[in-house]
């Protein structure tokens, strides 16, 4: 597959959020502003896409010459989680602002399954090192891309009606559902 | 605090070892039988598509493929006794979320005796359908997307949308799958022809 | 007993990790198409939690709590992989219908709550209990969202057709935006329910 369907595909197509269900915590939980979404969609980006670049010569070049490939989920979340430590260091010193503002939500993002997910898809797809971190750019910009849409919703919730039964996160879903149904159709753009 | 950073690092390195040292007395239990799987359900779906035959010996050195997409893994002969019933390839080739592969069984009448999907990792409730005993692409006669292709005529044009039905919203699964069936098949085909007089029926 | 007893229907009910705490979604949406899968999916989570509660309320105080984090990954990571073997071994076609979800269980954010919160100070038979009653309310939700989406969306369930053949599938309910607006009812459905009990609660004390 050529690096443009593979990045048009995990962008759209196979949305990380809303077409795979990956995420979610985060994504209901820190939804609630603009500024804060693109932030943490941003943060997610940058490690996997890190992560990618650690995961996957970890894997083709010590775990399966060693025969040691079952090892892969522990050595791929011990590396994601190594990762998010160096992030939060790097931040705590050259970006305090925006350290005390992500608060508990940056080390949340080692338990972001989207990050693992991706690492592990760039197995299970056989994809090379230049397709895997294409695809982990398409698929954390479609994470990004799933943050700004809701926490742009959650704005306008504020100042609607909503039915009774629906009031509070049912909404939040319902509205996601709907954002779905529209990403499904983008299935029909990879020929 | 030198010493404690010591201990922590000792104490993770203990967890670490125990935690790999169990993994690696699961894996020696589990190992094999995963490994083991794969030549079973390659034996069953043999049987599955030539059930009238009682030996599969494989073609040596393997049926060619014409087109570099779709490789021909393993070819075997379906033998009852003496007499070739068919053939059988393993074919694989590239699918919406990765390599696909099937094995495909084509009998002496250049007919497709049938299909089956043995690894495919495409979406789950759309690609990921094609192996879904459940799923029907027609579902007043209960035909499954692989078991449309049961008794089809190699020489049919395997054009999805035309006569052969896709999975909805899976359109590239759905080519893929078409298109591995049909050089398979042609392959076959082609192979019998030059290497089987006649043929039984 | 009765304090066991209270630790694990405190998962089941009134502490449900999907319902009430909200976390722990990525799976739960994901594999719900079918009720095995479903099945498949809150046994996995629950032997995980189960035993990676265990063992870690068993070590609790021999983890030192600046290197706590890492160490519980590495145990939850470790039983993850052995459900993942097992699976793949014992039951591929399940382990293949739930794809990358069974690796993912590592970072399913109700193992490693529970972990934090409970097993690194309790003692271990509290652990147990608390494992079992979060992996049992786990999976009746899981079993509940699959046991809709499958019926309406295939007349099934657990493979067995349940709809009359006449029953048109609506697929929808098996797509994404389905499992969104079922889960959307279900929560819908709780808060209702916890507002009727806490109503009543409240009813019977001015009464």
């Amino acid at each position: 597959m050529n690096l443009g369907t593979i990045f048009l595909s995990a962008l759209l197509v196979e949305n990380v959020v809303l077409m795979r269900f990956l995420a979610l915590c985060s994504y209901v939980g820190m939804t609630s502003d603009v500024g804060q979404s693109t932030g943490m969609g941003f943060a997610v980006a940058f490690v996997t896409v890190l992560a990618t670049a650690a995961t996957w010569p970890i894997y083709h070049f010590i775990l399966v010459p060693l025969g040691i490939s079952f090892l892969q989920i522990l050595v791929f979340i011990l590396v994601i989680a190594a990762l998010v430590q160096l992030v939060e260091f790097y931040l705590k010193k050259n970006v305090p602002g925006l350290y005390l503002a992500m608060g508990i939500y940056l080390p949340l993002i080692t338990t972001n399954c989207a990050i693992l997910a991706v690492t592990f898809d760039n197995i299970s797809k056989d994809y090379s090192f230049i397709q895997a971190l294409v695809y982990a750019v398409g698929a954390s910009g479609g994470y990004l891309l799933a943050m700004i849409l809701l926490a742009g919703i959650r704005q306008r919730i504020k100042n609607s009606p909503i039915p009774k039964f629906l009031q509070g996160t049912p909404i939040l879903f319902v509205a996601t559902g709907l954002i779905t149904v529209a990403f499904m159709g983008f299935a029909g753009m990879i020929k | 605090m030198k010493k404690d950073i010591l201990r922590l690092g000792i104490t993770l390195a203990l967890f670490a070892a125990g935690a790999c040292v169990a993994l690696a007395f699961v894996y020696t239990i589990t190992g094999p039988k995963i490994a083991g799987l794969e030549s079973e359900q390659l034996a069953a779906s043999l049987k599955d598509l030539f059930p009238d035959a009682d030996s599969f010996p494989a073609i040596e050195p393997g049926i060619a493929s014409s087109d570099t997409s779709v490789v021909l893994d393993k070819s075997y002969k379906a033998l009852r006794g003496t007499d070739i019933l068919g053939v059988a390839i393993k074919a694989v080739g590239k699918s919406y979320g990765g390599a696909a592969s099937m094995l495909i069984g084509v009998r002496t009448d250049k007919h497709i005796a049938g299909a089956r999907i043995l690894t495919l990792s495409d979406t789950p409730g759309l690609g990921a359908n094609a192996v879904n005993p459940a799923y029907f692409v027609n579902k007043s006669s209960k035909t499954t997307f692989i078991g449309q292709f049961t008794d089809k005529a190699v020489s049919d044009p395997f054009v999805v949308k035309q006569d052969v039905i896709a999975i909805s919203a899976s359109t590239i699964t759905s080519k893929s799958l078409t298109n591995i069936m049909k050089k398979a098949s042609d392959a076959g085909a082609a192979w019998l022809d030059a290497n089987v007089a006649g043929g039984v029926q | 007993m009765k304090r066991l007893l209270n630790i694990l229907l405190k998962g089941i009910i009134t502490e449900n990790p999907l319902l009430m705490l909200m976390i722990g979604l990525c799976s739960a949406l994901a594999v719900t198409t079918t009720v095995a899968n479903g099945i498949g999916m809150g046994l996995a989570m629950t032997f995980v939690n189960v035993f990676a509660e265990l063992v870690i309320s068993l070590f609790r105080k021999l983890i030192p709590n600046d290197a706590r984090i890492p160490i519980f990954i590495i145990v939850i990571a470790a039983f993850t992989t052995i459900v993942d073997l097992s699976m793949k071994a014992y039951f591929p076609a399940l382990s293949k219908s739930m794809g990358v979800f069974i690796p993912l269980i590592v970072v399913n954010c109700i193992i490693m709550g529970r972990v934090e919160a409970f097993a690194y100070k309790q003692p271990p038979l509290d652990a147990i209990f608390d494992g079992i009653g979060m992996g049992l309310g786990y999976t009746w939700v899981l079993i509940g969202i699959a046991a809709v989406r499958e019926l309406l969306g295939a007349g099934t369930i657990a493979g067995i057709q349940i709809m009359p053949s006449s029953f048109q599938p609506i697929l929808f309910f098996t797509f994404p935006p389905g499992g969104f607006i079922v889960f959307a009812l279900f929560i819908s459905l709780n808060i209702w329910l916890n507002k009727l009990k806490t109503a009543s609660a409240a009813a019977k004390e001015a009464a």
